[in-house]
């Protein structure tokens, strides 16, 4: 199984707004950054307006180490969007974050074959700069175990 | 009990044409199927005072031009002017089940006395999901970017998830396929009506997007169904058995937008539905002969018969097997064919089926001695809403 070329695909443009803008300064500088409760120490992705666990508004974005395991994820075998033709199959993977259980984040599986994804691998955040704004965080099978 | 149980009914019921994209404008596929309704129902046009929809194209990225890809209450008011209209409404939550339901509830309030409700969808030309364009906003910036497109990819996920968590095989899913597809086949209004589907044809089919194969997805068509309401009273009076409403429940299921392949939310979204139904109607699961389950993608309908209650949680793939759907079954389930046969049509269509059955008017699909007729006519994970008709009124 070869892995998925990704040169070719132009994803859609992640466009920040004032829930999600502090989400992609921090991934511009590299790091993962998601919601933190204040008040409970519930982590939340996607952001949110109130913590989901408690409805407290005192939500702070903090860095977590973006090491985590596969929760699910489809491997797409239909070019619906030509855009992505060029990687079909491609997985699409959601992570949980050890830091961060019940935030649930969706990626691409990056440098392996599509059918290395299997729910329970574990897996590490990498960086990739879309253009001088967004740079998006992706997933690899976690180093450690590779 | 619900004191309102078996005070409304449902009459007739309409089709329009089933087609695979659009010949006509969709208004006149809703049309056909409310004048088929109306007829159904022995009323005169004139009769009818309330009418509701859920008008929501569910392809994304195509334009919205009323009456070509959606039928609003404004397009059907437009085409009928109806001289007596008195109550309209059009949801835009939990589906055409919301409709539905506020139908019922102004039926009780004596605010209309005849209301239609239809449900048209469009099948827009080019791919039916599109990612948004070059920018992705909202809840899609954290899926979009990924190559998450519309529901499906959304909908697999979850589906592995349950397939990991369960430690079941996608393969079972097969019966489903292939059991609705029997059904279809003796549905002259199904899209699929003619042709057959094998448990090979499913195993071999192409894979969409893992675990979802081809024929776990509905087909989208162009098309139009409808159904009449009325007080049981007045239904009685009409020309076909009335198939009278012993409950309803609603429920979205909680999930902030852009969370996607969480499991959490089936069970909430399906059972708080589900519950308020039983509540109301004084039923429980092992009452029902016969239920239609929401499929808009396979996976919706396990999750229906657990959150429902038909069977615990991470059974449903075995529960469907060994005749337990068919016709002579246990529980005989989507006895019109289900969305993955008749067609994209969302769950009007099985709200009609689960009417139909109750009146003992499902012809060659009929099972045997119905009294108690179940529905969930949405997919759980999403938002739920359920129905219970019966035959007689107690």
């Amino acid at each position: 199984m070869t892995m998925s070329d990704w040169s070719k695909v132009t994803r859609p443009i992640p466009v920040p707004n004032e829930w999600t803008k502090p989400f992609w300064e921090a991934a511009k500088q590299g790091v993962l950054a998601l919601q933190h409760c204040q008040s409970c120490g519930h982590f939340q992705h996607p952001p949110y307006a109130t913590c989901v666990n408690c409805m407290s508004i005192d939500l702070t974005f903090e860095p977590v180490q973006g090491k985590g395991t596969i929760y699910s994820y489809s491997i797409m075998y239909h070019a619906g969007d030509q855009r992505f033709a060029a990687a079909i199959p491609y997985a699409s993977i959601i992570v949980e974050l050890d830091e961060a259980k019940g935030a649930l984040l969706a990626g691409n599986l990056l440098d392996a074959p599509s059918t290395e994804a299997k729910v329970g691998r574990r897996v590490e955040v990498v960086f990739q700069k879309l253009n001088d704004d967004i740079t998006l965080p992706q997933f690899r099978l976690a180093q450690e175990e590779a | 009990m619900w004191e309102n149980r078996c005070q409304v009914a449902v009459s007739g019921v309409g089709f329009s044409t089933i087609t695979r994209s659009a010949e006509v404008p969709l208004a006149a596929h809703a049309l056909q199927a409310v004048k088929a309704a109306v007829d159904d129902s022995g009323l005169d046009m004139a009769d009818i005072d309330g009418l509701a929809t859920y008008a929501e194209l569910p392809a994304s990225g195509h334009a919205i031009v009323d009456g070509i890809s959606i039928v609003s209450v404004n397009c059907m008011m437009a085409m009928l002017k109806l001289p007596n209209l008195s109550w309209h409404v059009q949801v835009e939550t939990v589906n055409i089940g919301g409709a539905v339901q506020q139908a019922v509830n102004a039926l009780l309030a004596g605010v209309c006395t005849y209301a239609v409700v239809w449900r048209g969808m469009h099948n827009p030309r080019g791919t039916y999901q599109n990612l948004p364009g070059t920018y992705a906003q909202g809840a899609a910036q954290f899926t979009a970017p990924y190559g998450f497109g519309g529901p499906g990819q959304g909908m697999a996920v979850a589906y592995t998830r349950y397939l990991e968590r369960h430690h079941q095989p996608r393969e079972k899913m097969a019966t489903l396929a292939v059991t609705q597809r029997q059904y279809a086949n003796k549905n002259s209004h199904a899209y699929f009506y003619k042709t057959p589907l094998t448990r090979e044809d499913y195993l071999n089919s192409r894979m969409v997007a893992y675990p979802f194969c081809l024929y776990d997805c509905d087909i989208p068509v162009q098309g139009a169904v409808a159904i009449v309401l009325t007080t049981a009273e007045r239904a009685r009076h009409l020309k076909p058995r009335p198939a009278y409403i012993a409950g309803y429940g609603q429920r979205l299921a909680f999930e902030v937008a852009g969370r996607i392949g969480s499991l959490s939310n089936y069970m909430e979204g399906g059972s708080s539905s589900s519950r308020l139904t039983w509540e109301r109607s004084g039923f429980t699961p092992k009452d029902v002969d016969v239920a239609q389950i929401y499929d808009g993608f396979s996976a919706s309908v396990l999750y229906g018969l657990e959150s429902y209650g038909f069977c615990q949680e991470g059974e449903a793939l075995d529960f469907i097997q060994d005749g337990r759907i068919e016709l002579e079954g246990e529980l005989p389930l989507n006895t019109f064919g289900g969305s993955l046969s008749t067609g994209r049509i969302h769950g009007l269509w099985h709200i009609i089926e689960g009417a139909l059955q109750a009146s003992g008017r499902a012809g060659e699909r009929q099972v045997k001695d119905v009294q108690v007729s179940f529905v969930g006519a949405s997919a759980p994970i999403v938002q739920g809403t359920t129905f219970i008709f019966v035959k007689e009124p107690y």
